[in-house]
């Protein structure tokens, strides 16, 4: 199948879920809450520091941290996992093995139209409402903003090659239950979606700033608001793409390999 | 009534063998289930450990604070969520009829049906931490405030299992109601949290029409003879009530739909 035929899927994808409105609604609540527990969080522990910037960041950057970190770069991955283990698991994998397409292309072209859709129906309007709440801060430079659009793209890709490998070990295992759990509890802590890396003690923070995990919201959000210089910013994007080139090369080995054991429950 | 005491037994029985079915998968469950807390813990700790305090409760405080909630949680969830979460597809279905014919009540076979020991996990976990942070926090003990705990214990877990309740008893008229659980979820992921960090509208809701403030904030506050807002004194015997409280709300809920229900499939 040509490459161009993947945008369909995309515009597929985003369409379908214009059929369930009542979960944008739900899902705007469910980020606001998300949103407004880590605000009161960093509002509650920079108040009691009584210092106007910890660690060289104001509260304000930190609540665009928080914004960035979360519900902007942390998409829905669960999606992705509950798909994957639902098509084995049911046997729908087999009539995508039929068709004439890549099946973790068609997997990316789906998700990014999912994506797409919650950016613009939940995310967006969060943002709206959380910069006209408490205020967000524009990023530290036109460099650091433009450097932001990079990352951000390699943050998409960094966790749907993450969640896509881990979504095929469905072939093996039969569920992705128990894997989305632990794939969560690693995000909560390793992607600096939650606490910033740079408030981790310094062995953890060394450790978790050169896995792949950190360029999922950790380093697009610290880029943004300016804490990597202009040096680092490009440093860790080159090691950030040498990791989704890795993640790539053994999704692709992986895929290959899942195919060939196969065993269809059902259909 | 009197077939109560056979029949529950049985249900669980059921439901507990179709499960250890696969042990594997059940065991991975409570190990990835424990270690997504664990790792959500452990990053709040981290916070702590940066900044001494949240919202004046230090680590040892806000371990109780979270061991409680989950504790509270995971009890009140494993006869509740995941039964009442499956309402919808009973209900689209048309299979809520074959329960509403059985010779049981509806709400003890839904709820029994289904026990869920997925909670395994979450309830190791929340033990283990309470364990831990008890030893920790400055408390004197006595037979009193022991059992002030356990019943504020077991009033948070009837929070949680009369708010599934109606959550699904919701669907019964609506038809669809599972994304009120998203809603639910949102204030629960709140209630892990001291209320005071909160601004003011937040934590009125917290304490009247979504009242997770009682789910483990109260409670523990109380405990630890910590200001509670707006309450005050009166968290004690609030804590106590809450659950009772809305529990008779969730019977009301659950007859009121149960006699407007009218089907929806079949």
């Amino acid at each position: 199948m040509r490459a161009l035929s993947y945008p369909a899927f995309t515009a597929t994808a985003f369409q379908s879920r214009l059929a369930y409105r009542n979960q944008v609604w739900s899902g705007v609540f469910g980020e606001l809450v998300f949103m407004f527990a880590r605000i009161a969080i960093w509002a509650s522990v920079f108040g009691a520091v009584g210092s106007a910037t910890v660690d060289g960041v104001s509260l304000p950057q930190m609540i665009t941290y928080a914004l960035l970190a979360g519900p902007v770069l942390y998409w829905d991955y669960s999606r992705l996992l509950r798909d994957l283990g639902t098509a084995v698991k049911s046997g729908d994998v087999s009539v995508y093995l039929l068709k004439p397409l890549q099946y973790p292309a068609y997997l990316l072209a789906n998700h990014v139209g999912n994506f797409l859709f919650e950016l613009l129906t939940v995310i967006v309007p969060v943002a709206v409402i959380v910069a006209l709440a408490v205020g967000l801060v524009p990023p530290a430079s036109l460099f650091h903003g433009l450097a932001f659009l990079g990352y951000w793209t390699l943050s998409f890709a960094m966790l749907f090659l993450l969640t896509a490998i881990l979504g095929l070990a469905a072939f093996w295992l039969m569920t992705t239950d128990s894997l989305d759990w632990f794939f969560n509890a690693i995000m909560t802590l390793l992607s600096g979606g939650l606490v910033p890396l740079w408030f981790f003690p310094g062995w953890l923070a060394a450790i978790a700033g050169h896995l792949p995990f950190a360029w999922v919201s950790y380093y697009p959000a610290a880029v943004y608001i300016g804490q990597l210089s202009v040096g680092q910013t490009l440093i860790y994007f080159g090691i950030g793409f040498v990791w989704a080139a890795i993640l790539t090369l053994f999704l692709i080995w992986l895929w290959s390999r899942a195919r060939d054991r196969l065993i269809v429950q059902g259909g | 009534m009197a077939r109560l005491h056979r029949v529950i037994p049985a249900l669980v029985h059921t439901y507990i063998k179709s499960k250890t079915e696969y042990p594997g998968a059940m065991v991975l469950g409570w190990l990835s289930q424990f270690a997504a807390y664990g790792s959500m813990y452990t990053a709040i700790s981290l916070i702590l450990a940066r900044f001494g305090s949240l919202g004046g409760w230090l680590w040892p405080e806000m371990a109780l604070l979270l061991a409680f909630h989950l504790l509270a949680y995971s009890l009140g969830a494993s006869l509740s969520f995941v039964q009442f979460r499956e309402m919808e597809d009973k209900v689209r279905m048309g299979t809520v009829d074959a329960i509403l014919v059985k010779p049981v009540s509806p709400w003890v076979f839904i709820v029994f049906s289904g026990l869920n020991i997925g909670y395994a996990g979450h309830i190791l976990l929340a033990v283990g931490l309470m364990a831990w942070s008890l030893t920790q926090v400055d408390v004197a003990w006595t037979p009193q405030l022991a059992l002030f705990f356990l019943g504020c214990l077991v009033s948070a877990s009837m929070i949680v299992a009369a708010t599934m309740t109606m959550i699904g008893a919701t669907a019964l008229v609506w038809v669809k109601s599972n994304h009120l659980y998203q809603i639910f979820f949102g204030f629960w992921e709140l209630a892990r949290y001291p209320l005071n960090i909160f601004p003011l509208p937040l934590q009125v809701l917290m304490l009247t029409f979504a009242p997770l403030a009682f789910l483990a904030f109260a409670p523990v506050a109380a405990t630890l003879c910590k200001p509670v807002p707006l309450i005050g004194d009166f968290a004690p015997v609030a804590a106590l009530v809450a659950g009772p409280f809305c529990a008779l709300l969730a019977i009301a809920h659950w007859r009121y739909c149960l006699r407007n229900y009218q089907g929806a499939g079949g």
